[in-house]
């Protein structure tokens, strides 16, 4: 194929097309990696800290199990009703995308109160992330988690208040939904971890 | 059955698969099996949870090689920093 050359004698390519997928992608990616390196390097460092202190246990006991289970429960459906919206957009039916962004928003949002009673719950008993070294790291990784779940969130909305005003679906609205997608995926598979390691073990 | 229904059929699947985990994992420590093997079961059902996670609402199963090696550096990296802890935070008297 004949390439429309620069000035420079350089073929002109478009964003991304020298690595077969979206540059928009690549950035995002990029981003979870660091992400990565972040809970990564938490998590690591609480369980080695966990099995040089004899686990815990005590501490772990105040930490309600059941309202982490539910938690986890409506952080996986949020995920579901984030792949359905990009696969409404994809397909053209936008209502149907703007439906499914309004739920995740409120899903993310019911997590966020969960989370609040929960420390509600256990600040009122006294533990808070002075308390010693397992309520130091778990509101820091809790913490943590939940600034994200915000981020999450106001993107989520923002993509919502999109679609309903109709100014998503000019340009790539797919790679929008599909970037801000990964995100709350990955925010979702750190949960998916940080659930057993906090609350079942 | 259109394409996007075919596509919609199977994200809720998942769903499922990943609730049933949930409560599978939730009700392990409940069996009457060792703590090791208790912990052993849950986190491997979480990371079961992951890779569904990842390859089918992440869509990894079809991104190029590009996107596992972004992923897999910082996870190994990660995983090398605390195993290069070890000596001073467990063993440490």
């Amino acid at each position: 194929m004949d390439r429309e050359l620069d000035a420079a004698g350089s073929g002109i390519f478009e964003p991304g097309e020298t690595i077969g997928m979206p540059i928009g992608k690549v950035g995002v990616w990029w981003f979870l990696a660091s992400e990565i390196m972040v809970f990564g390097g938490l998590i690591g460092t609480f369980i080695l800290f966990r099995i040089a202190h004899g686990g815990w246990a005590d501490e772990a006991a105040h930490v309600n199990w059941r309202l982490g289970a539910t938690n986890t429960f409506v952080l996986l459906t949020s995920s579901c009703t984030m792949i359905m919206a990009l696969s409404a957009a994809r397909t053209g039916r936008r209502e149907r995308t703007a439906h499914f962004l309004l739920a995740t928003v409120l899903l993310g949002l019911t997590f966020l109160g969960i989370k609040g009673i929960e420390y509600t719950r256990e600040i009122s008993e006294g533990f808070t992330p002075a308390s010693g070294m397992f309520w130091s790291f778990y509101f820091l990784l809790t913490g943590l988690h939940g600034i994200h779940v915000i981020a999450g969130i106001i993107i989520n909305a923002t993509l919502y208040v999109a679609a309903i005003r109709g100014t998503l679906w000019s340009g790539h609205h797919e790679e929008r939904l599909e970037f801000a997608g990964l995100y709350w995926h990955f925010v979702d598979v750190v949960w998916i971890f940080l659930f057993p390691l906090l609350y079942l073990s | 059955m259109t394409t996007a229904d075919n596509h919609d059929r199977e994200y809720i699947m998942i769903w499922v698969w990943l609730v049933a985990l949930l409560v599978t994992g939730t009700l392990i420590f409940m069996l009457p099996i060792s703590k090791t093997a208790a912990i052993a079961l849950i986190f491997g059902i979480a990371a079961v949870k992951a890779i569904l996670v990842l390859r089918d609402y992440m869509h990894l199963k079809s991104e190029r090689m590009l996107v596992y090696a972004i992923a897999a550096v910082p996870l190994v990296l990660a995983i090398g920093f605390a195993l290069v802890l070890i000596p001073d935070i467990i063993f440490r008297r």
